[in-house]
């Protein structure tokens, strides 16, 4: 039984699933989810660096979202630029965003820099909604034809389906490496108890800098994806607290701080809140945000380290409960 | 600073909470090689002065030079760097890593890389007697303090500060940890213990310092220092919810 | 003469800031934690008014009472089923719980009452008063008074009565007040239960005077923590004086800079509270 689930053969499988899903369900809705779903588990992954694995728990990280999605657009309305040339930029800005919040948060305890993020997230989000120059409240648009091949407004779902999937390939491949250096022993070290991570010589305020610049990074792209995708960016769309509360709970859901917990997270929510919002139609986001908030409450409540954490308590009993049936 | 090749100079420590002084201008000199207990009845500034040492605390006055250099101010993990672990009066292990995992996140202070991070947390785990692979929350009580005091060797240190190691442990178990700091000690570490069991004090420790009220009431060898009127009445002397130092072997000192 | 009516006015409401806010700095006082779906209490108690205002009719005494009550019996039940568990385990756990149950509570209130505004009907409270050539809402006048005389009198029980030296007792060292015979779990069950209370009142009060909707809750939870910052982290009375500070701030925000900024300016001085004065004004950090 466990060679059958070993987790090498568990990746393959997964890998190989992702890889021929949109050819095999090539219908647009199938193609949307798929979509949808890599760019959660990306976001999700993202966040995890910081909120997962250190243990530093951002409500509010849709401020690097959103500047990763605006960055490209302000370029191209402005400048011409195509969107992905600006890329870099909005990985700079937040970059340097994750600093200006960090330095002043990481040295006092948690629940500050919990709060600052809620609070930035809002001030970006209410700013950007006066400021012409980007738009103000009715956002930004990106180009409706192609210049060329390198502005990435495609008609199909396909490429940005593939172009989502090796993003998110590199991303958890950046983060397996790290979980298993000296980094990731750190940011772990830090998360269950700073002060004994202190008097092993853990340097736990640029650690903790460290994490939140490569998951400021990451999300950034994210966005950035996103727009090139939607070709559309507002204020709330951007900087909306609802994208921060999706992170997180995706996060949570999977296993917050493994691995594969995010993209475990973003496999059950995504088709669920797909599911929501078509059953409840109109008033189904109103109800998909009281689940959400249900769904990380209970989390909270009764099994903080997720979906994988309860699949380590139950799973040992129900290979232990599956052996006796067949000897039986 | 020439100060004769001290390891560790702790000169006129004090520590004030507000207006209550914890720690009243103690000193402390520790050679390399020196085995030195801190005791005292409960509040009486052990801790505090442990702390402050330890670098969690900052002292409100007086200076700590350790090997040449002032860490009167510097962070716990500058202490670590300088060559001082510890360990925590309740054991505050990685209780979601495994055993190995805990003392590897000790050992890559001085070994950056994977490999020999871990190579070095199973060197130390074979001294301390641990098995690697199982997680840390699995551990009780004397296994979470024996991974503490491994997590902190691993770091290699020159000072280690032990802070309760030996509390609340079996008879047996007590042997065994005495054992084990009397091996770290010959291994060339210079060991400074605070400690509420007479056992440990009279056997381990080549000099004691005892502390009541914030000041350091007596200093010298533990045979002396125990016949000293003023210790006897810091102990025997007011009410308080520790009983006093009792020399047989089976009291954990509560 | 505007001016000193914009003052007054970011005064007024800067004094039911002060209140609601003295609950979250309780609880941070006591248990060193942080709820995220204070501002909901807040919007809830506002609710609550307007149930009692609809069904029964009842004036502002009533309506304000049956939020104090309402609210009190939240908190204690919140305590119980999801805060008590959670504050002994991991930060994550511990972050996630009010903050989820603030998505909980805020879109409830949406799925119920619409995102539209609402106001309560005219009460005795109705019309402006003339002071010394300032035009106040009468509501705004006596919502604001009260603010401060609860606020002030949140700060007397803590600090000169036996049950409130036995709340700062749990909170300054708790394994000392047990062994003095105070059991936390029943000062920190009660802690939320004032807390939540005072945020309820606050919203009542507000229900008077200022027309809301379920997202007030969000700004409330925000300013709440701005308040408990710039007052100190644990201080009721700091939080009395970073109240009135905030809400004349905001006040004037939106005079000169127009209604949008009022919000950002006080985000902004968050901000820079935790670059340059953690503490705040007068607490503990």
């Amino acid at each position: 039984m466990t060679k059958i689930l070993s987790p090498r053969l568990v990746i393959v499988v997964l890998a190989a699933a992702l890889l021929v899903y949109p050819l095999v369900l090539s219908g647009a809705f199938y193609r949307d989810i798929g979509v949808t779903f890599l760019l959660a588990a990306i976001s999700a992954s993202a966040w995890n660096i910081v909120g997962g694995y250190a243990g530093q728990v951002s409500v509010g990280h849709s401020m690097f979202f959103g500047l990763g999605a605006y960055t490209p657009l302000l370029f191209y309305t402005q400048w011409g630029w195509p969107p992905m040339a600006a890329i870099p930029v909005a990985i700079a800005l937040a970059i340097g965003l994750s600093i200006v919040i960090g330095m002043p948060t990481f040295r006092l305890t948690g629940h500050y820099f919990s709060m600052a993020t809620i609070a930035v997230a809002e001030l970006i989000r209410i700013f950007t909604g006066t400021w012409d120059f980007v738009g103000a409240a009715i956002g930004l648009q990106g180009p409706a034809i192609a210049r060329g091949w390198w502005d990435l407004t495609f008609r199909s779902e396909l490429p940005y389906y593939y172009l989502f999937l090796v993003v998110l390939a590199f991303l958890l491949a950046v983060t397996s490496f790290i979980e298993r250096r000296r980094f990731g022993f750190y940011l772990r070290a830090i998360k269950s108890s700073e002060r004994a991570a202190r008097s092993l010589g853990v340097p736990v305020r640029r650690t903790k800098m460290q994490a939140l610049a490569l998951s400021a990074a990451f999300t950034s792209v994210a966005g950035s994806l996103y727009v090139i995708k939607t070709g559309f960016i507002d204020p709330d769309s951007g900087f909306g607290i609802l994208i921060s509360v999706q992170m997180v709970i995706i996060a949570a859901l999977g296993g917050a701080g493994t691995l594969f917990g995010p993209l475990v997270g973003a496999l059950i929510l995504i088709p669920l809140q797909s599911a929501t919002n078509t059953w409840f139609g109109g008033g189904g986001s109103g109800l998909t945000y009281i689940l959400y908030g249900g769904i990380i409450v209970l989390i909270a409540r009764f099994e903080p380290g997720g979906l994988f954490d309860l699949w380590n308590r139950v799973a040992p009993g129900l290979r232990g409960a599956l052996r006796k049936r067949r000897h039986a | 600073m020439p100060d004769g090749g001290k390891l560790l100079d702790a000169t006129n420590v004090s520590k004030k909470f507000g207006e209550f002084r914890a720690v009243a201008g103690a000193d402390l000199a520790v050679n390399a090689g020196d085995i030195i207990g801190l005791i005292g009845p409960n509040g009486a500034g052990t801790s505090t002065f442990f702390n402050c040492l330890a670098g969690e605390t900052v002292p409100s006055g007086g200076r700590i030079v350790f090997d040449g250099k002032d860490l009167t101010r510097a962070s716990p993990e500058a202490h670590a760097r300088a060559g001082i672990g510890r360990t925590f009066q309740v054991p505050t292990t990685f209780a979601d890593m495994s055993v190995i995992h805990n003392v590897m996140v000790g050992a890559f202070l001085r070994h950056p890389h994977r490999n020999d991070a871990r190579d070095k947390a199973r060197a130390v785990l074979e001294l301390t007697g641990l098995r690697p692979d199982q997680p840390a929350r699995s551990l009780g009580t004397p296994g979470r303090k024996r991974l503490e005091i491994a997590r902190a060797l691993a770091t290699e240190p020159r000072l280690l500060l032990l802070d309760e190691s030996l509390a609340g442990l079996t008879p047996s178990e007590l042997q065994e940890a005495i054992a084990l700091v009397r091996q770290i000690h010959q291994s060339g570490v210079t060991i400074v213990i605070v400690e509420h069991i007479m056992e440990v004090i009279m056997t381990l420790t080549r000099h004691v310092l005892v502390f009541n009220q914030g000041h350091v009431i007596a200093s010298g060898t533990p045979d002396s220092v125990v016949r000293e009127p003023a210790v006897i009445e810091a102990y025997l002397g007011r009410s308080h919810r520790r009983p006093p130092p009792d020399p047989s072997p089976a009291n954990g000192g509560g | 003469m505007v001016f000193l009516q914009v003052i007054v006015g970011g005064l007024l409401l800067g004094a039911i800031y002060a209140l609601f806010s003295s609950g979250l700095t309780l609880i941070w006082g006591m248990m060193n934690f942080i709820n995220f779906a204070h501002g909901e209490f807040v919007m809830l108690g506002m609710y609550v008014a307007f149930l009692v205002v609809v069904w029964i009719g009842g004036g502002p005494a009533i309506f304000t009472l049956a939020a104090a009550f309402a609210l009190l019996l939240l908190g204690i039940a919140i305590y119980l089923s999801l805060i008590r568990h959670v504050i002994r385990g991991p930060m994550l756990a511990q972050i996630l719980s009010t903050f989820g149950l603030a998505l909980l509570l805020r879109y409830t209130a949406f799925y119920i009452f619409s995102a539209n505004f609402v106001s309560l009907p005219q009460t005795w409270l109705a019309g402006t008063i003339n002071l010394a050539g300032i035009y106040l809402p009468v509501a705004q006048l006596v919502g604001g008074i009260l603010a401060i005389v609860l606020t002030l009198a949140l700060h007397v029980l803590l600090t000169r009565t036996v049950m409130g030296s036995r709340l700062l007792a749990v909170a300054e060292d708790r394994a000392a007040a047990m062994l003095m015979g105070i059991r936390p779990d029943r000062m920190q069950m009660l802690a939320w239960g004032l807390s939540a209370g005072a945020a309820g009142i606050a919203g009542a009060l507000m229900a008077t005077a200022y027309p809301w909707s379920p997202s007030v809750g969000e700004t409330f939870g925000l300013i709440a923590f701005v308040v408990v910052a710039l007052g100190g982290f644990g201080s009721v009375l700091g939080s009395l004086y970073a109240g009135l500070i905030i809400g004349l701030i905001q006040a004037m925000s939106a005079f000169w800079l127009g209604a949008i900024y009022k919000d950002i300016v006080v985000y902004g001085l968050f901000v820079a509270l935790l670059w340059f004065r953690p503490q705040g004004l007068m607490g503990k950090a």
